[in-house]
This record gives C-alpha cells, structure tokens and sequence, in this order.
C-alpha cells in the first residue's frame, strides 16, 4: 500500500552554544515521528499519511532561525514546524511565521508576554514554573527572596513579574533581595542581580546572599544560565550555606543540564517543571521505556545512544508532535487556519508522560506543575505537584492591575 | 556527587551494623526504642510526624541524627513488603555489577530479607525515598539541631543554637541558659549569647529588651538586623527601647559596612591570584618570548583536564573512543584508551588533587614543548604568523578536547578540605581561595628563583634580551626556547589545575581566560613578571571594589575595561614598561 507523506519542519541548533540542549530536543521529535508512523501515521479525511521530517541546523545564529524558517514554510511546505529554545530564535522567526501563516509548536520555558496566532506555547509561561515555586516557597514558610539570574530577557522578565508577585502576596521589597533598577518617576523598572553569560567570580554575591540570609528564613531565585551555575553553587558550597538555611530554587536547571554539573553540590535544592524523569506515573514509564528501545534501534546520524536522561523541554516536544496529531486529525485537513481553529476550541489534549497537556483559546497550554528536590544522581524528587495549572501570556499587566487594585 | 553519597551511605551502614552486634546486649533497649521511633517518624504524617519528631530529638542518639540525616539527603527508602507494610530502609555503600545493594532495614538494623530468607538487593531507582518537603526538612533538621547541641565538634554546636536563636521561640531561653552555662568554647558562648538575646528581643518586658538589644549591640550581631528593624518599626516602643535599638541597628550597620570592607580586600586579592595564575604563563611565553600566544588558554583547559583524568583514575576509570570521520584505505579509523581506576576511598581519594597538581604541569609542559617544536621555532621573526598558528593550534586543541572528553562539561569534584570556610569577625575565607592566594605566592616565588638564580634563568633572560647575541655567545637558544615555552606552558596547566576547583571544565575554559590574561600582561608591561603580579592584585582588587560600590558585577567589570583603556592610553607599555635599545 503506497502511502502519502506528510512534510514537518524541526527547527533547532545542531552546532554552536546551543547545540547541548537542542539537539536532544530534535532526538526526541525524530523518537515522536517514529512512533506515530510506526502506529500508522496521520489520519487525514481517510487517508493515512506518514510524517516525514525535514531537520534544519540553526546553529546558534539568530538571524538564520528566520532564514531557515522561511525554508521550510516557503521551499519545503512543511505543514508544521517544531521548534525553537531561546526567546530570541523565537523572536528572529516569529515574523516569518506570521507572514507566511505558519505554526510554530515551542517547547522551552520562557518568560511570556507575547502571543501570536502562528505559535502554540507547549512551553511552561511564568506562572506555570517561576510563582508556583515561590508559592511553595512562601508555604513552607519562606520570607525572604534574592533574585539572581543572567543578563538578559528572560531573567530579567521573570524577576520583574517576580518582584510584583512577591508584593501583591504581602513581601515588603527590603525582603527581596538584590538590588532595584528605577526609573525617573521611581518605578522599579527591574529587580534582582544580574551576572553576564559565562561569569565565574561569584565571591562577592555569595557574600551578599550570606549576608541576606543571616536571619534564617530567605532563599535564592536563580535564573543563572548555562555553565555559570558551576562555578555560583561551587561558592555556595564553599560558603557553607546548605538548603536547610538557604533553598536555592533554579529554573534553568532540568535533568539534562545536571548531568555536566558535579550534582553533590546541589543535593537538596529545589527545580520546578512540568515534567520530572522521575515521575513514577504508569505514562511516564511506558514513555521512557518505549524512549530507551528507539535509542537502541534507531540510526539517525548524530543521536548520541549513551547516558541519555529525558526532561521538560524534550517531554514538551513531544506532547507538541501528538497535539498536533490531534488537532489535525480532527479538523481533517493540514490547513493551517482550520487547524488553528481546532486548536484554540479548547479541546486540544493529550495524555503526556507528565500528566495531561491541553491547548488553550489563547494557544498556551494547561499542564501540569511539579516541584522537585535534586538528588545526588541528577534526578528530582517530586515534593510539591499543581494539577493542571492554566498558562497566562500577560503577567506583567495582570499583576500590575491587581496591585493598582490593593493601592500599592 | 556519587562517590561522596556512598562514602557517608558505608559510613552509616557500617554504624548500624556497630548497633547491630551492639543490639545483643542486654544494655541497648534504649537503641530499639530510637529505632521503634524512628521508623514511626518516617511513617507517620502531620502532628503524629512531628510529635515523634519532638521526642527523637530529647533522646540525644547518635544513632538518630545519622538516620535524619540520611533522611534529609533522600537516602532514606520505603520498601513495601509482599504483605502490604512498608519497611524503611537505607541502602549499603557496596554494590553489585548491576549497581544493585543490600538494604538495612531501621527497624533492627538486620539485612532485609525475602520470605525464604534470601537477601534482597535494591537500586536507587528501585525504591522510593522516604518523603520529604521543606517543611518536613527544617522540622528534621531541626532534631539535629537539638541533637547537635552536644555534638562534639564545636562548629555544629554553633550552627545548632543560631538556628535556635533564630527560631524566635523564647522557651528555648532556659535550654541555652543551661547549654551557656557548661560550654567552654568562646566562639560557641558567643553563639549562645546572641541566640538568647534575639529571643528576649521577643519578651514582653521593656527591660529584658533592652537588655537584649544592647547585649546584640555589643555582640554586632548580623542575623539580628531584620529582627531589631521590625521592632523599631514597632510605635509602642517606651523612649529608652527605641534609643537602644536605633543604637543597635547603626552599630550593627556600621560593623556590616567594615565586613563588607575586609570582605571585599579579601575577594580581591583571591581574583588578583586568579588571574595572576592564569596569566603568568602568558607573561613568560608572551613577554619573555615574545610570541603572540592565543593558544595559551589550551593549555590551562590541559591542565584542567588532567586534573578530571587523574580524579576518575582514583575513582572508577578513565577512558575515551574515538571514530574519526573519514577513514583511510576503506578502513574507518578509530583508536581509544581505557585505563582502570583504583577506586580509591576516604583521604586517599581526597588526595586525587594533590597528585594533580605536579601532573597538570608536567602534561601542559609536554604539550607546551611539542607546540614549540612542531610550530612556532619556526616563527620566532614572525610575531604576527606566531598570532595566526597559535590561534589556529588552539581550535585544534579544543576539537581534540570535544573528541576525547565531549562537548559537555566535565564535572570535577573539589576534595572536601578544599571545600568550606572560617570565619574571623564575620569575614568569611574559603578555604579554595586561601589555597589559591597560598599557591600563587609559592609560584610566583618558584618563577622568581628559577628566572634569577638558576643558570637556565640566566640563559633564559639572555635568549629573550637578546637573541643573536646570545647565540654568539654559544647558549643553544633553541634548547632555552623551547624549555621557557615548555615552562610557560606547565605554569598555565597549573592554572587549570586550580580553575578545576572553582569553575567549569569543558572544551572552551581557555577561551574564557584569554583574554584576562592577556589583559594582565599588557596591563603589567609585556617582558616584566613583577608588573604581572602588581597588575592581576590591581585588576582583581579595583573589579571588587568596583562591583561592590556599583551593586553590579556588569556595571563593575565595564569601568575596570574602561580604566584599563585609559590608562594604558596614557602608559602605552604597561606599568613597568621595559626600556631597551633594541628598535623592534
């Protein structure tokens, strides 16, 4: 029986800085393609079609996200592009989407305020990782916060959504830590420390942390990215300060980035995701398990088979591969208008290795939020599950209003 | 990581089994009944939970701190037996060729055994931990408080009453009146002092405040300041309190600024010895020599990396394979090493670095020396070429590093005593940075006595001073070229060696040094080892100050980069410009 095919775009960086954490994210929409095809692949108005993939390498470099996706949309038609890590890549394609009327499916933690009717937001928004922690944190008795991240969009948002929730949930600002940035009228513009990419010399800060934490009830907001996580929880360490006197919570830290990161270090502190390895769900193990034997028998150039973990941003890839299923399936047709129409009905779901996973109107998605202590061996332990928690694009206005509401 | 978890897990199990053969004797009912609650603590919810908790904590067991301990580090599991009852246990150090390990039960400390009597064997991955939240580990971690109050180890014992102190729970006064009244330690009577006046800070009598809040005073207690704040924002302060405790607050704040002050000579002079180690191997290939040596980060990421290999060989082995991607004659190449490790344990393993260290000079030297004699004796006229090859050697040597160790970061453990602090007056030392200070002075030295008081010192100034001359005069200046090269080159393995311990290893570390240490030299004045040293204190010294005054790490490193660009507008040849004839 001959079979139609079905073009889908991947778009992540094979090479260059980012290529760590994509290219992991890439083995798993091929894992994704692999078992829908093999399960008869996509049924469309009575036929059945095979998804056939068209990886494309961004290679780190922004401006040739936006040329490869026009690639894909223009020259190869593919009816779907997963895709994307940073918040810039994103940014660099979004237009190429909106004009050619693409879909984009994006899987990594990000810091919200933007939407576009040509990306779905597989991704956890900040209120589906960043203030579910501080709520956890905040129950279990915690008053102070410093924030600390990495100069550039992402922390900086989060922070600044960070600093208005901590205020509208009673936390005067002498109680979070690291510095404000205010404009001319005196409005904090941005809060929290801020280190450049790549920074090693955490002495001074973790002095200030120590210094923070004297009184005994604060803990850290890290949104430190890449490898200077390294040389900030070596300084931690060195200083004595242990998660009983000083949780650090991290949101840039999943199961994948641990395994280059020496994880005694970090025993005991907190990460929030949607999606833990460690799930012990009868879903989550069927996954891995299915995930471990593709490894075994695939033979895609450049899949690493050795020491693979799984984590959210690669589980969130591949809920986005079966959504779309889903959502194509039903709206029977590849379209991308009627498939938008289907998606944003808001009956979108799929039963995920973390828990169901549901599109939105607004196209982010209800999932799932877990909170997990490290463990030695680089895992989680979860402490702290919130069910189906409903992603919010406009934090910054929403919290803005309540406090304008409160008089603050 | 791994290791360290296994060596506290065979620390724990080899003291249960003490309790075990202990649990015979007639004498131990009182172990059974720390086991019997123990077990009903890691079972048990809510206030039952914390009732026992409570009562773990007045029983003064060893035996119960190593179990809550365990606890919180997740190494405590709950096996759920054929019958439906759960049986927590914790899994002994040794494993088996599946990574498996025989489980102590804590109830009597016995092996856990199947029906027929057969051992069972669990993985990590087997079992599930015993729950904790954050709630539940300050609740456990504060049983090893109490239990810590009597620890032997003086450090523990202060650690145990600030947390009392900070509980702001003012029926702990008694306790820590008795505890104040049998401890000898002047640093834990300190402790204990402060601890008792932050919880009369909360009596309902104006005297006993303040009291306590002169007594913080005096002891310029840090931890109090959030505390003493609140109060003062308390209106029904009588006169005398409020005068008191804004007294408090500006001596307390005042004492803040000068630990800030002594903090801050003290993060300097460790960044100073940073960069003096990373760039004082470029200050002799690229000063003395005068070759343009960009791939000198190389060569600190080769000492980095032999400090990992010589760690896994004292732990479980090293070894790499590599298929290289086009083959010759039909045949794929492929080579690879496999070297077996000694699984060393205990201090032995924690010496890893100290055998590191000689090693990371030695490979960085043979490298150094291939580099000279493979490229750039050929380039000794040719400063700009010398630019060009090296820069080129360097991305080779970072291909190699992707090959052989992978493009991820290596994890490299640093050894306990390396890890930790003291504290003098609130001014903390780390330890790794009391080390670094200490091994860039014994370098610098070593530098030092070799360059003026050996006789290949001596040929060495000559070759670089003057190399036609010297070569007249019968010194082989190839043979001296290639040991200073090689010299330079051990010097920045011994950079790596250290950088190991506070950063990351991977193949670009070199890249993120280059330009510090480059910045040092030239900032110094190219060809004078002495000014390297002034300009890596004064660099690293005025970046803290910098960051500490501006509240930023960016805006902090911008005005460094900033001075350092002006100043060496105005003093184009560094700080100690060598003058010489010579008209390059």
């Amino acid at each position: 029986m001959a079979q139609d095919t079905i073009k889908v775009g991947v778009l992540h960086s094979l090479s260059g800085t980012m290529a760590i954490s994509e290219t992991s994210l890439r083995d798993m929409l091929l894992f994704a393609f692999d078992q829908i095809n093999a399960a008869g692949g996509i049924n469309v108005g009575g036929k059945s079609y095979q998804i056939q993939p068209v990886v494309v390498d961004g290679a780190s470099n922004w401006p040739l996200f936006a040329e490869k996706a026009k690639e894909l949309l223009e020259e190869d038609k593919v009816a779907v592009v997963f895709g994307c890590w940073t918040s810039v890549s994103r940014k660099s394609v979004l237009p190429v989407f909106e004009k050619d009327n693409g879909l984009l499916f994006y899987p990594v933690q990000f810091e919200g305020e933007e939407q576009s009717e040509n990306v779905v937001y597989t991704a956890e928004a900040v209120n589906q990782q960043a203030t579910p922690a501080v709520d956890y944190l905040l129950d279990q008795g915690v008053k102070k916060f410093y924030l600390l991240g990495t100069d550039y969009v992402y922390p900086r948002t989060t922070n600044l959504i960070l600093y208005k929730y901590l205020l509208l949930h009673g936390v005067p600002p002498e109680d979070i830590g690291g510095g404000f940035t205010k404009d001319d009228s005196g409005n904090v513009i941005s809060a929290g420390k801020y280190v450049p990419f790549g920074y090693t010399d955490f002495q001074q800060i973790v002095a200030d942390i120590k210094q923070f934490a004297a009184s005994g009830d604060a803990c850290v907001v890290n949104t430190i990215n890449g490898d200077s996580n390294v040389p900030f929880f070596k300084e931690i360490v060195a200083a004595g300060l242990t998660p009983d006197q000083c949780p650090i919570v991290s949101f840039s830290l999943a199961e994948d980035e641990l395994r280059s990161i020496p994880t005694r270090n970090l025993v005991g502190e907190l990460g929030c995701w949607s999606y833990f390895m460690s799930l012990k769900t009868p879903e989550n193990k069927d996954f891995l398990s299915k995930w471990n034997a593709w490894l075994q028998t695939e033979n895609y150039p450049g899949v690493v088979k050795e020491h693979r973990v799984v984590d959210s941003p690669m589980e969130l890839s591949y809920d986005g591969v079966y959504l779309w299923k889903e959502a194509v399936e039903k709206a029977g047709t590849f379209d991308v208008d009627a498939v938008r129409k289907v998606l944003d009905s808001g009956d979108i779901s799929f039963q995920g290795p973390g828990g169901k996973i549901t599109v939105q109107p607004d196209q982010y998605t209800t999932k799932n939020v877990y909170i997990g202590t490290t463990l030695a061996n680089g895992q989680f332990e979860i402490v702290k599950q919130f069910p189906q928690v409903v992603g919010q694009p406009w934090m910054l206005k929403s919290l803005d209003a309540q406090l304008a509401a409160q008089g603050k | 990581m791994k290791v360290a978890s296994k060596l506290l897990a065979g620390w724990f199990l080899a003291l249960l089994c003490m309790r075990t053969a202990a649990a015979h004797a007639p004498d131990t009912t009182g172990t059974n009944v720390v086991r019997q609650e123990l077990v009903q603590a890691i079972l048990s919810t809510g206030t039952e939970q914390q009732k026992l908790l409570n009562e773990l904590a007045d029983s003064g067991s060893k035996l119960a701190s190593d179990v809550l301990g365990a606890w919180t580090m997740e190494e405590v599991y709950q096996y759920v037996a054929p019958d439906g009852s759960t049986v927590p246990v914790m899994l002994e150090s040794q494993q088996d060729a599946q990574g498996r390990s025989r489980a102590v039960r804590i109830d009597d400390g016995q092996f856990l055994k199947d029906a027929s009597g057969k051992e069972l064997r669990f993985g990590e991955s087997d079992l599930n931990a015993a729950n904790t939240n954050l709630r539940l580990r300050r609740a456990i971690q504060h049983v090893l408080d109490m239990l810590a109050l009597t620890d032997p180890d003086p450090d523990a014992r202060a650690e145990a009453v600030n947390k009392l102190g900070n509980s702001q729970n003012e029926s702990y006064v008694p306790l820590l009146q008795s505890r104040l009244a049998k401890e000898k330690n002047a640093y834990v009577r300190k402790a204990i002092n402060e601890a008792i006046a932050m919880l009369q800070l909360g009596d309902t009598n104006p005297a006993v405040q303040i009291a306590a809040v002169e007594q913080l005073a005096a002891l310029n207690s840090i931890g109090s300041l959030d505390n003493l704040n609140q109060l003062a924002a308390n209106t029904n302060n009588g006169p005398q309190l409020s005068k008191a405790i804004q007294h408090a607050i500006d001596s307390i704040s005042n004492h803040i600024w000068w630990v800030n002050f002594y903090g801050t000579i003290f993060h300097g002079i460790s960044l100073g010895a940073v960069l003096l180690l990373v760039a004082l191997g470029l200050a002799i290939t690229f000063g003395l020599m005068g070759i343009i040596n960009m791939a000198h980060g190389e060569m600190i990421a080769v000492g980095a990396y032999t400090t990992y290999v010589i760690q896994n060989l004292f732990g479980s082995g090293f070894g790499f394979n590599i298929t290289l991607p086009f083959s010759f004659l039909g045949k794929p190449i492929a080579f690879g090493l496999n070297l077996p490790g000694l699984n060393a344990t205990g201090w032995f393993y924690q010496s890893y670095f100290l055998f590191a260290i000689p090693l990371s000079f030695l490979m960085a030297a043979l490298a150094g020396l291939v580099l000279e004699r493979a490229v750039i004796q050929f380039l000794y006229r040719r400063p700009l070429e010398s630019l060009l090859a090296t820069w080129g050697v360097s991305l080779a040597l970072q291909q190699i590093f992707r090959m052989v160790f992978g493009a991820n970061n290596v994890q490299v453990n640093s050894p306990n005593w390396l890890l930790g602090h003291f504290t003098l007056n609130d001014v903390s030392f780390d330890y790794n940075r009391i080390f670094v200070i200490g091994f860039a002075i014994l370098i610098v030295i070593g530098t030092w006595l070799l360059l003026s008081k050996t006789p290949l010192g001596l040929l060495i100034r000559a070759v670089s001073q003057n190399r036609p001359m010297a070569s007249c005069m019968g010194v082989r200046t190839g043979r001296v070229n290639m040991l200073t090269f090689a010299f330079g080159s051990g010097l920045a393995g011994l950079a790596g060696a250290f950088l190991s311990q506070i950063g990351n290893v991977g193949p670009s570390l070199g890249q993120t040094y280059i330009v510090d240490s480059f910045m040092t030299v030239v900032v110094g004045g190219v060809g004078n080892i002495i000014g390297t040293v002034y300009s890596a204190l004064g660099i690293g010294t005025a970046d803290q100050v910098l960051q500490q005054l501006t509240g930023s790490p960016v805006t902090g490193k911008i005005v460094v980069l900033i001075c350092i660009i002006l100043f060496l507008q105005w003093k184009p040849g560094g700080l100690f410009a060598v003058r010489s004839r010579s008209l390059d």
